[in-house]
């Protein structure tokens, strides 16, 4: 072969291979989805200010008021990074109040009250077995209930059936922040009773603080403990109270109390600050847990996923996103 | 080196009744560039097509025609069966490059006038071989069960529907009904993985059995090589397989880095969806764009026609002895004409759709 039949040849081959590139790249074929490209590192993020997080690019990922927030909107921006191990997400977004209250109680000298207040909060959801529909409608799929549903009135989540399963990660500024976690629940099919949103396998949650009579709190911060972050008590921490007679006016105990988790429940570690009116919250967990309760994430693949933002508020009371979609950069 | 327990080779052969047609593959001569770079084109489609038929065939094993699981066996042949992404990207990435060495196949033949006598029913089965093509990638694009797929099936089959007298009787025979549901989704896997490859296999026996029977075109500088021979096997084999593997590895390696997109499902409620034409459509979608209301059919049916017309009939048309580019200037001048509209309407598809 002589060399300008070389040339040719090679210079046929880069064409015919560039052309195909373009035209097949998945930002040409792909749905106009907002994308949260993890940036592959080799060294995980030790906190919020790590330079790991400056290797991955910003979404400002948009979200719209539900219910007592219709009309209004918000805006988290979103990163994520992950290693061979574990995926990072970091989020931020402005709020002007930090709401770590949710119902603590305090004590005005002749009785306890509950405070009033909730808490701010973002959650995840993700597919672990498909959801119908969730890729093009999100979170209006199990977030808002199935339309029908007989229980449609009282909020409850879900999915339509027992083989379409969610993976819902839930940061709670007052009820799993301080322990250090994000709350690993999941999502089944919606029943008559009750949502669908059972915690994952192990223990976890919240323990709520009250006498049997609901009167008053039934524990205190034991002896030689500590508050935990943003002054809650952890359930941990706490011994019952004996003796009531030491509380003076103004004092508060906390309603809700964490649990430190064990097992599935406790996969989704965080860390968290407020700071200048914003949050800053980093999520972190293995690619794959290899629990049944979790979906597993593969850096080869894409995923759906959802966002819901909580700002002082429970229920349904929130700021959804759009469906975005989870890529891992190589 | 032939023997094995004792018994040689040759012997299995024999006892095979297969001695013969060894013997005659051994002895077969060939002309000497029936594959070398100026002949390369119609071998590395050979390629392409064998690993397109063991790549769809691996996806078969662990594909579910319905439409309730088609899209979760797509997900696990691709992600969870080991090296399932590699074989599907070279599934995808090998039609791709299928249809673009075809285009270059088809342009070569016509510049070194390979269609002219007595070769006419050489390219005539090779015009055919390339109208098939697009029904593999129509009938494949639903199989995932994406929303890529199903929206595009949506407007091919609109498009379908607008061909007149029979438009709505052969949408009801693809799809099996007015929707497209578990009926159509079987039909288009059956006809992609049967009905299609069976009749592709007896076309190109065709196209084969004119082009060992009326020989290779000459080439048009004048060194006659077809005059000097070499044998089938091994020489012949051996260049093949050669191609094959390094087609193998650079479409490995390109669906390693780049796996092969697999959409969201599909969701047949969401009507928000608007699929966008693939690049080797881009012109014909232009067309039906342009020409709206009564006039679709000109769009749809009768240019698109008339281009398969023309390069069925052109070697009825171009069949002066003459094969020089230089020297055939009026349909050297139709053809340009042509392909500059071709790519100007996939430039302008690709602006509108794309950009």
């Amino acid at each position: 072969m002589n060399t300008q039949k070389r040339i040719g040849f090679i210079f046929l081959l880069v064409i015919a291979f560039g052309v195909l590139f373009i035209l097949n790249s998945n930002e040409v074929t792909g749905a106009a989805k907002q994308a949260v490209t993890a940036a592959k590192i080799k060294k995980a993020p030790t906190g919020l200010d790590d330079p790991a997080w400056q290797k991955a690019k910003s979404a400002n990922v948009h979200f719209e008021g539900k219910e007592k927030f219709a009309g209004k909107k918000a805006a988290v921006t979103t990163k994520a990074v992950y290693t061979d191990q574990e995926i990072y997400f970091l989020f931020s977004w402005e709020d002007t109040t930090k709401s770590v209250t949710k119902g603590a109680w305090e004590y005005d000298g002749q009785k306890w009250n509950h405070q009033k207040g909730n808490e701010d909060r973002i959650s995840l959801l993700f597919e672990i077995n498909r959801i119908n529909n969730f890729a093009t409608k999100g979170c209006a799929i199990v977030c808002h209930v199935p339309e029908g549903a007989p229980n449609a009135k009282e909020g409850k989540f879900g999915t339509s059936s027992a083989a379409e399963k969610g993976d819902l990660w839930h940061w709670k500024a007052a009820r799993s922040d301080p322990a250090g976690f994000a709350d690993d629940t999941w999502l089944t099919v919606i029943s008559e009773k009750k949502g669908g949103r059972k915690g994952d396998a192990g223990k976890g949650g919240d323990i709520k603080n009250m006498t049997d009579d609901k009167s008053k709190p039934k524990y205190m911060l034991a002896p030689g403990k500590k508050l935990a972050k943003n002054g809650i008590l952890l359930a941990s921490d706490s011994v019952e109270i004996k003796d009531y007679s030491v509380f003076k006016p103004g004092d508060t105990i906390t309603y809700r109390m964490p649990k430190m988790p064990e097992g599935s429940r406790a996969d989704i570690k965080a860390v968290s600050r407020y700071a200048n009116g914003s949050w800053t919250v980093m999520l972190y967990r293995q690619l794959d847990t290899g629990h049944e309760d979790d979906m597993a994430l593969n850096p080869r693949k894409k995923y759906n996923f959802a966002m819901a933002l909580f700002d002082d508020s429970g229920d349904e009371d929130s700021y959804d996103s759009e469906v975005l979609s989870l890529q891992f950069g190589r | 080196m032939n023997k094995t327990a004792g018994i040689s080779l040759e012997t299995v052969f024999e006892r095979l009744a297969l001695d013969r047609i060894i013997k005659r593959l051994k002895e077969l001569d060939v002309p000497a560039d029936a594959l070398t770079w100026h002949r390369f084109f119609g071998a590395l489609l050979l390629a392409l097509l064998v690993l397109l038929f063991l790549s769809g065939a691996f996806m078969s094993f662990y594909y579910s025609p319905s439409p309730g699981s088609a899209y979760d066996s797509v997900d696990y042949a691709l992600f969870t069966v080991p090296f399932g992404d590699i074989i599907k990207g070279i599934h995808h990435y090998g039609w791709n490059l299928f249809l673009i060495v075809m285009g270059l196949h088809l342009v070569r033949g016509f510049w070194v006038g390979a269609h002219k006598p007595p070769r006419q029913l050489t390219w005539v089965s090779g015009v055919i071989i390339l109208l098939l093509i697009p029904a593999f990638i129509i009938t494949g694009d639903l199989l995932p069960w994406d929303q890529k797929g199903y929206w595009s099936t949506q407007v091919r089959i609109s498009i379908m529907r607008s061909v007149p007298f029979v438009g709505d009787f052969m949408v009801r025979l693809l799809q099996g009904g007015p929707l497209t549901g578990i009926v159509a989704l079987t039909r288009f896997y059956v006809l992609h993985i049967l009905f299609l490859p069976v009749l592709l296999t007896f076309l190109l026996v065709i196209h084969f059995h004119f082009l060992i029977q009326r020989g290779l075109s000459d080439s048009l500088s004048g060194d006659n090589l077809s005059t000097k021979t070499v044998r089938f096997f091994p020489v012949m084999v051996n260049r093949w397989l050669i191609l094959f593997l390094c087609v193998t590895l650079v479409l490995g390696l390109i669906s390693w880095y780049w796996p092969a997109p697999l959409g969201d499902p599909a969701d047949p409620t969401d009507s928000t969806y608007v699929p966008k034409p693939e690049w080797w459509v881009l012109f014909l979608n232009q067309l039906v764009s342009i020409f709206k209301g009564p006039l679709s059919v000109v769009g749809s049916v009768i240019i698109p026609g008339g281009l398969v017309g023309f390069l069925i009939a052109l070697p009825f048309i171009d069949s002066s002895p003459e094969r020089h580019p230089a020297r055939r200037k009026m349909v050297m001048l139709v053809a340009a004409i042509i392909a500059i509209a071709v790519l100007a309407l996939s430039i302008m598809g690709y602006l509108e759709h794309h950009v």
